[in-house]
């Protein structure tokens, strides 16, 4: 650890203060409630020092200084609202606003600009100007980024946050002086990873969103802070709603609140693919297989039916004839509640779901190690990361940001070992390439295996390249270890074993929004909640006062290859798609009664007999856990009047099957009122009522459709999970570390691992149908302008 | 004294009695007089039901800005935004109202609305015949709102509108 | 792309003079755009990869200098200085002057026969000699109309040849 920095004295406004050397004075004023307004400040960012919004007095300086690039000084003497100070920035104002058109009425910027709260702060709302001011026509950079030139004040924010933020160095500066312009890097389009970054950070409204253009205005809307629904990186996203035909509808995502994990970052998806919400394709009512045609159905009708099946089937064909697919996109405790009612309401372990990950073996090699998992905020502090396999860029958007951002601002050691020359490689402090698949055989290198450095040479690192990095890691401390799927089973245990004795905490990536809860949960066939063997089962036995059943289930293949010998006679699959995602042939789902429980229909869902219309993660509560382990909570956004969230649809099945609900859900003890905590958007004050009674243990949990009396349950039985509800009620995360209940050996079934190899554009069944991904990778393929809207 | 003093005050106020007596009487005799109006006179400042103006082309002043809506202290006033396209340009600026409904149940006719519109698009009218045997029939829609296309448009329209939007608007 | 073996020379000998290549960047626009008359699409991309520069860069640097120019010039590119001291001894007229005998409507506009093009420039270091201009790299000092005249045919003359 280097020795804090000497503190040093300084006055602003009278105000005795100090702050450690080096802070800037912008930063300094902050931390004593001193404001000083600037618009190309970003913390985060290099300096730049161009719209002198933050010009302050201070004493012995001829001139008034820019408080954003002075760093504070031994007994300096700041005066932030002097006459002088207090006129420049109204003359600063009017010289950006000479151009500025005063179209705010349209902008959608109008009511959450920069500009404008500057403008009714300091003044210079009327103008000495008489000229005429210089237009310039909209112009369409890509499907999703729109630019206004004249709105632009030239604070070069975006351009920084697309260079250093995001290292697309997409935008840059034309021309110079009056005459400077912020352009594209293709001339009149863009080309980048359109992550909308430069739209966010921008002020005013120069920049602006293809997908929320014109739309409505940020007063109009509802801001419900949530969790993103793509990959696993548990972005903290705000999803602004408002009333619509058919419920509430999501008109944008920001990141508004920059309080999550995310700061202020968000990727493509997280910003504007929400839109297969709306999509015309999507279910939204129950539909039922009649003569091999779907005909709608009601709810009643159709839960009814699927009861009555599945039921019949247990009775009839015993419940090793019933086989359940659960979901990484559900939240924990619709994962948790689904594999309760495969085993204790239909009474089988026939439970699985599509694995992008082996996190029973991640959860095995932690444990046997004592090793610790890293959180997302850690990527970010640590003095060194080890990346082996996966690109971030592609796949873990905020991973990368995270890396990019350390290796940055705290010059921290970066190394990669991937097949691919990835982007991130331009981190890095040393970047191995690797021969495809070879990633394992690096760990048994690492493991002191000198003999596998032979077979790691063929793409172009060398034996001294190897024996370097070993030499680099093992002196590394605190090191944060990530891998992606190319490593299973032993490997992972190897891996950790070899860098848990320097204080490493790891990181293993999944793919979708849950997986990592989907595995923590248990939906495995041979594994119970926290990755428990059946072995343990006496643990929930008692917890759910009922047996498990001791017969280790089938896994998905399985489950396939039972339905075309016959023996399978139902399958529920929530919200998956195992018929596209590995591969199987649809046809054997033909004789079993099949339910899906799903948006859209995806290829499994054409086999079913019954298609239940779910809702997704914007349209409920519960809590998601990330590729990291950081658990947050969901808040319902969005409303689809006719869709039920995937939790209510389970209980409703398993209450129609005579299954006593109060088994399934711990619900209804203790003090009960619903404050409205599963109403999200539309509850108001009553979150932050619910926060209160969270914080005195009078939670109310009255009804059986209340995730949050599932999540009581999941913190008590899984040891990682015991974390402080008031904080994530409040929004916040929570980071699990990975207990295995108990330290057995885990069967791990590494074939089962499929990545879904999603890239920055795609995100499974959701990305296929969500507009704007379509057009931006259609606008790639064919370099054609796309509308977004 | 005090008698007298009694006295000139009865006189004082008798006087103004009196000397009302005498004017032409100010009650209007709504709503049998005269006119389309039927008696009904009204000051320039009345505020009576909201009319949305239209520019000197005939497009739509109202940008569907919802500065209105965000100063209505009643909240009667709902908007839905839509973009202007060079084949359906309906307002002067890139957003036009698609939507545009005044609750009058809710309405308390302050004119903060008024007040708050950027664009002079919203202004309170003279029309006050608002009662209803059902109260549904009192949110009022942009149609009902909408002031009339002037009669010069069609001959003299400055801004880029397509032949075809021209004639719609005449038409409607 | 190819450069003339002088360039490639030249290019090669540049990136021995300064720290870092972005350096080069400057110098070797403007001789680039000597051999080609103007920077094509094609230059920049090839000089943004030379440099380890992204396209986007070149062509911010390109925008921020006047001299640098992405559009065709003629062969003999007038530069006729307005800035204060030409101004005062006739600058404006000798612009005017010149754009009228060429035929060049617009600033930066290029004549009909694609011999000249005419700019206006900002001060070219010659206000003792006021007004000045300069053509390509020879500068013409204490103009008159007649003296323009006299420049332009020579020039014109050249170009013949």
């Amino acid at each position: 650890m280097a020795d804090a920095p000497k503190l040093v004295n300084i006055t602003v406004n009278g105000k005795k203060t100090t702050a450690p050397a080096g802070t800037l004075l912008i930063e300094a004023c902050k931390q004593i409630g001193i404001e000083v307004p600037s618009f190309c400040y970003y913390p985060g960012l290099s300096l730049q020092g161009a719209c002198r919004m933050c010009l302050v007095e201070i004493e012995k300086m001829p001139k008034l200084q820019t408080a954003c690039t002075t760093p504070v000084a031994e007994g300096m003497v700041v005066n932030t609202e002097s006459e002088k100070v207090v006129q420049s920035r109204k003359a600063m104002l009017e010289i950006v606003l000479a151009n500025h058109p005063l179209d705010c009425p349209v902008c959608d910027a109008g009511g959450e600009c920069e500009l404008q709260d500057m403008t009714y702060t300091y003044g210079a709302a009327e103008s000495k100007f008489i000229d005429i001011k210089s237009h310039r026509d909209e112009q369409q950079w890509s499907p999703v980024v729109f630019f206004d030139r004249p709105r632009c004040i030239l604070c070069y924010r975006c351009v920084r946050v697309c260079g250093e933020g995001m290292d697309v160095w997409a935008l840059g500066v034309q021309n110079r002086g009056q005459g400077s312009v912020i352009a594209p890097n293709k001339q009149d389009h863009l080309e980048c990873e359109e992550c909308g970054m430069c739209i966010d950070i921008c002020p005013v409204g120069a920049l602006t969103s293809g997908s929320y253009r014109y739309k409505t205005r940020p007063w109009e809307m509802n801001h419900v802070g949530t969790v993103c629904t793509h990959c696993g990186d548990g972005c903290l996203t705000t999803v602004g709603v408002r009333r619509s035909d058919t419920g509430m509808e999501i008109v944008r995502c920001d990141n508004r609140d920059k309080s999550g994990i995310n700061g202020d970052f968000l990727c493509v998806k997280g910003r504007y693919a929400f839109d297969f919400a709306a999509n015309q394709e999507r279910i939204t009512q129950p539909l039922i297989k009649r003569d091999g045609k779907f005909v709608p159905a009601t709810w009643t009708q159709a839960i009814e039916l699927v009861a009555d099946k599945f039921k019949q089937v247990v009775q009839k064909d015993g419940p090793q004839a019933i086989g359940v697919i659960g979901s990484n996109r559900t939240t924990n405790e619709e994962n948790y509640l689904l594999q309760k009612f495969a085993r204790l309401v239909l009474g089988t372990n026939n439970i699985d779901h599509h694995r992008t990950a082996d996190f029973p073996a991640f959860a095995k090699a932690i444990s046997e190690n004592k090793a610790r998992t890293a959180s997302m905020r850690d990527v970010f502090e640590a003095p060194a990361v080890l990346l082996i396999g996966n690109d971030p860029t592609e796949q873990h958007p905020l991973l990368a940001w995270q890396i990019r951002n350390n290796v940055r601002l705290h010059r921290s050691k970066f190394y990669i070992v991937n097949s691919q020359a990835i982007k991130l490689r331009r981190q890095a402090t040393q970047f191995v390439q690797i021969p495809t698949g070879a990633e394992a055989r690096f760990v048994d290198f690492l493991s002191g295996n000198d003999a596998a450095a032979g077979t790691l040479t063929q793409a172009g690192a060398s034996n001294e390249n190897l024996s370097q990095l070993r030499d680099a890691l093992k002196g590394e401390q605190n090191l944060v270890v990530i891998f992606g799927s190319e490593l299973r089973g032993a490997d992972i245990s190897a891996l950790v074993k070899f860098a848990a004795p320097q204080n490493a905490k790891f990181i293993c990536l999944g793919d979708y929004a849950n997986s990592r809860g989907a595995a923590d949960m248990g939906l495995f066939p041979d594994l119970l909640p926290g990755y428990a063997t059946f072995a343990g089962a006496a643990r929930y036995q008692q917890e759910w006062g009922a047996d498990v059943p001791a017969l280790v289930g089938m896994d998905l293949k399985q489950m396939f290859g039972a339905a075309r010998d016959g023996k399978l006679k139902a399958l529920y699959v929530v919200g998956s798609n195992p018929v596209s995602r590995y591969a199987l042939d649809p046809f054997v789902l033909q004789a079993p009664f099949v339910v899906v429980q799903d948006m859209f229909m995806t290829e499994t869902a054409i086999a079913a007999d019954v298609i239940l219309p779910a809702a997704f993660a914007y349209e409920k509560s519960g809590t998601f856990t990330s590729t990291c382990g950081d658990l947050q909570m969901l808040r319902k956004a969005g409303d689809v009047v006719s869709v039920k969230s995937d939790f209510e649809i389970v209980v409703r099945i398993a209450e129609k099957m005579g299954y006593d609900v109060r088994k399934l859900v711990p619900f209804g003890k203790g003090l009960r009122a619903d404050m409205g905590q599963s109403r999200g958007a539309q509850s108001g004050e009553a979150d932050r009522h619910s926060v209160w009674l969270q914080a005195r243990g009078l939670e109310p949990k009255v009804s059986p459709f209340d995730p949050l009396a599932t999540l009581d349950e999941i913190q008590r039985l899984i040891p990682g999970y015991d974390v402080s509800q008031i904080n994530l009620v409040s929004g916040n995360d929570e980071h699990t570390q990975l207990v295995q209940i108990q330290n057995a050996s885990i069967p791990s079934h590494p074939e089962l691992v499929v990545p879904s190899n999603d890239t920055l554009f795609t995100s499974g069944t959701l990305g296929r149908y969500s507009t704007v991904l379509n057009s931006v990778m259609e606008r790639r393929a064919t370099g054609k302008e796309v509308a977004a809207d | 004294m005090g008698f007298l003093k009694n006295v000139s005050a009865i006189a004082k106020g008798m006087s103004i009695t009196f000397g009302e007596m005498f004017k032409p009487t100010i009650v209007e005799n709504y709503p049998d007089g005269p006119g389309p109006l039927r008696g009904a006179v009204f000051q320039e400042r009345f505020r009576g039901m909201h009319v949305l103006q239209r520019d000197e082309n005939g497009l739509e002043k109202c940008v569907a800005c919802f500065l209105c809506a965000a100063a209505c202290p009643s909240n009667c006033i709902y908007i839905e935004a839509a973009e202007n396209t060079e084949e359906n340009r309906i307002s002067g600026a890139e957003r036009y109202a698609k939507v545009y409904n005044i609750d009058y149940n809710r309405c308390i006719f302050c004119g903060y609305c008024v007040e708050a519109c950027p664009t002079d698009a919203i202004t309170h009218g003279h029309g006050f015949e608002l009662a209803t045997l059902n109260a549904t029939n009192l949110v009022y829609r942009k149609e009902q709102l909408l002031a009339g296309v002037p009669a010069h448009v069609g001959q003299n329209v400055v801004f880029n509108i397509t032949e075809a939007a021209k004639q719609k608007m005449i038409t409607k | 792309m190819n450069f003339s073996d002088q360039l490639e020379a030249r290019f090669a000998d540049m990136l021995g003079h300064y720290p870092t290549k972005r350096s080069v960047l400057v110098p070797f626009l403007l001789y680039t755009q000597d051999e080609l008359g103007y920077l094509t699409d094609e230059a920049i991309e090839e000089i943004a990869q030379r440099l380890d520069l992204t396209a986007l860069e070149v062509r911010n640097v390109i925008s921020y200098y006047s001299m640098l120019r992405t559009r065709p010039a003629g062969k003999y590119n007038v530069q006729v200085c307005t800035n204060i001291c030409c101004l005062l001894r006739g600058g404006e007229e000798i612009l005017e002057h010149a754009r009228k005998k060429l035929g060049v409507a617009v600033n930066k506009g290029i004549s009909e026969d694609g011999v000249f093009s005419v700019e206006e420039v900002e001060c070219i270091g010659a206000c003792s000699w006021a007004p000045a201009m300069q053509v390509n790299y020879d500068f013409h000092e204490n103009l008159t109309e007649a003296k323009v005249d006299e420049i332009l045919e020579s020039y014109r003359k050249k170009a013949q040849q």
